[in-house]
């Protein structure tokens, strides 16, 4: 009896301590945007806004938020067409060599960053692709598609083909199958695949390093910098915005599964 | 595609006939339908009756376009649909787990069919609600298939594949995940839709029962090849092989040895016929007779099933009546004799 509570206390010891170092950068970056100091300072002397109005301010910090809203946007419309279609190739499709194609898909997964960031320069800088939002949104598209082709292919195993069958019994051809049972049915999968793609794009910073320049940044390269050239705090106005920003995301995908919940129960 | 707007009054529709011809499908290792030839008549209820990989649902499935066959030829109502994708076939077809669509309503499942066919929005409300009333389940459209029972959606199942009045209505063991009661239930449904549309059934099960009291005419599949075809009493009481008396109800086997040689027929009697006497008691006349000492007795309420035991090891079954001239009970010696015509000869074709 003893022996198990001092285990249980052991574990919820232990469940507190991994939690607090997982946000503990939190409790770092919220009160140190708040400081009225030109330099990242923790913990913080006086009470400022000074750093969100300098971000708004600045059109260095401006156009490059813009810039990564844009590129994401763009990746996760790619990443999700490509993979969706690459994952029904995987898990339905007939043909040879069907392994050496679902490890060539897979691929910008494995192969580092920094490597894919090197290559990439080495070849856009030739055709003037580097500094260009078309740069960033075919490097990206390749280290999203992926993520979706993860999760979309991990629901196309789990779903009933003979729904489709039954589809076309009732006189769907391919296409209308595809739209109307197919893919409503595996949409949780590919709408998770989508906040994945738009997460890997908006978050790289490796391969992008490579590709920005004075004309053209995003998001995580100005914070980079921001703190590599000036110790600037505008940084951690940055994160604390974007740490609320997620907050929201994930707290409205939830409220809307539990009314999705609701709703079914009461129709029950 | 309903062109008569007559037609829409009613779900009744006229029987196709269905032309199966020389249908072969080959998988690496087997021949899955080895050569079927089979016409199934307007109206009919046909059920492909076999074991587990004898061919049934490959065969179905080949009606249907999902497989396509080898060799041969599929016609519906003399129309060739071989080439022709399942999609635009014009069959229903049901499924043994159902296979709703989970994302939609039961009312938007059952319009499926009404809407892929560009049927006007009032005509669809209509025929939907009506599909509905037929399997009785016309107040719980706004239902999603999840919150129904098995019962009720293999009965949504069937509305939505009645609803836009197809040529045939295919249906692959569309009770083989229910229970014994519930089936029972669902199998008066079917022969009461079946009689109702005036539709061809075709129905595949691996239930010699179910085959036997459904069907017009049964076909008995046997490693893709067919076996026999005909109606349930004459599948019963004319077997032509071993095998067809053996999978359709209970039997007693005698194998043909006509002066110790095997000539490869067999002899069946079933065990109603069967009576059973005292040995030495006088018999009527002519029957054939076997002596046997009583090993087991079963009551089945209706009747009593006595298990025989015969000289040579082996063990007759017979079925009588529980208030017979002759009581049996474990170990009393009886003889068990049958009139001629009750013993048929057919071929042994289970050795193969």
């Amino acid at each position: 009896m003893n022996t198990k509570l001092l285990c249980r206390g052991a574990l919820g010891f232990l469940v507190v301590l991994t939690a607090l170092y997982l946000v503990a950068p939190v409790f770092f970056v919220i009160p140190t945007s708040f400081n009225d100091s030109s330099f990242l300072e923790f913990p913080p002397k006086a009470f400022s806004m000074r750093w969100y109005h300098a971000f708004f301010e600045d059109p260095a910090w401006i156009n490059s938020t813009l810039n990564s809203l844009q590129i994401g946007v763009w990746v996760t419309i790619l990443s999700v067409i490509l993979g969706t279609a690459a994952a029904l190739a995987m898990i339905r499709g007939r043909y040879p060599v069907k392994a050496l194609v679902s490890g060539l898909v897979l691929a910008p997964v494995l192969v580092p960053y920094v490597i894919i960031g090197l290559a990439v320069y080495a070849v856009f800088l030739k055709i003037g692709l580097t500094q260009s939002i078309l740069g960033f949104v075919l490097v990206h598209t390749a280290l999203a598609v992926p993520f979706v082709v993860i999760n979309v292919s991990a629901a196309l195993v789990s779903f009933d083909e003979r729904l489709e069958m039954a589809a076309m019994s009732l006189g769907a051809n391919r296409i209308s199958t595809f739209l109307r049972i197919t893919l409503p049915c595996i949409a949780p999968s590919v709408a998770a695949g989508a906040l994945f793609a738009f997460i890997t794009s908006f978050d790289e910073v490796v391969t992008s390093v490579f590709l920005a320049g004075p004309d053209v940044s995003t998001l995580p390269v100005q914070m980079w910098s921001g703190v590599r050239v000036q110790i600037d705090p505008t940084v951690a106005a940055v994160s604390t915005m974007l740490l609320l920003v997620t907050l929201a995301l994930f707290a409205s995908a939830g409220l809307l599964r539990l009314f999705r919940a609701r709703r079914l129960a009461k129709a029950a | 595609m309903s062109q008569n707007p007559s037609t829409t009054s009613t779900l009744a529709g006229t029987g196709v006939s269905i032309d199966i011809r020389n249908v072969v499908k080959r998988y690496k290792t087997m021949t899955a339908v080895d050569d079927v030839s089979l016409t199934i008549e307007p109206g009919e209820f046909l059920t492909l009756l076999g074991s587990s990989g004898s061919g049934k649902s490959t065969l179905l499935n080949i009606i249907a376009g999902f497989i396509s066959a080898d060799e041969g030829s599929i016609e519906v109502g003399g129309k060739n649909l071989t080439k022709v994708p399942p999609y635009q076939r014009d069959l229903g077809m049901v499924f043994q787990h159902y296979a709703l669509f989970p994302h939609m309503s039961v009312w938007d499942n059952v319009a499926f069919p009404l809407k892929r066919r560009r049927v006007p929005k009032a005509q669809i409300a209509e025929r939907v609600q009506r599909a509905l009333d037929t399997v009785e389940l016309g107040h719980l459209g706004k239902r999603r298939p999840a919150q129904l029972s098995g019962g009720q959606q293999q009965r949504v199942a069937l509305a939505r594949a009645i609803v836009f009045q197809p040529q045939a209505l295919l249906m692959d063991e569309p009770l083989g995940a229910l229970d014994k009661r519930l089936r029972e239930q669902l199998q008066l449904e079917i022969k009461r839709l079946h009689r109702e549309l005036g539709t061809t059934f075709v129905f595949v099960t691996h239930d010699q029962e179910e085959a036997l009291a459904m069907s017009d005419r049964i076909a008995v599949l046997r490693d893709g090849a067919l076996v026999q075809v005909g109606t349930p009493v004459e599948l019963y009481e004319r077997p032509a092989s071993r095998y067809t008396a053996e999978f359709l109800g209970e039997s007693n086997i005698f194998t043909g040895r006509k002066h110790g040689v095997d000539d490869g027929s067999a002899l069946v009697v079933r065990p109603e016929h069967v009576r059973l006497s005292a040995p030495g008691a006088e018999l009527p006349t002519g029957h054939n007779a076997i002596d046997g000492v009583v090993r087991e007795v079963v009551y089945l309420g209706s009747g009593l099933r006595v298990e025989i035991a015969l000289p040579d090891g082996r063990h007759l079954i017979t079925r009588s009546e529980v208030r017979s001239a002759l009581t049996p009970s474990p170990g009393l010696p009886v003889a068990a004799h049958w009139h001629p015509e009750h013993a048929l000869v057919v071929r042994d074709d289970t050795a193969a």
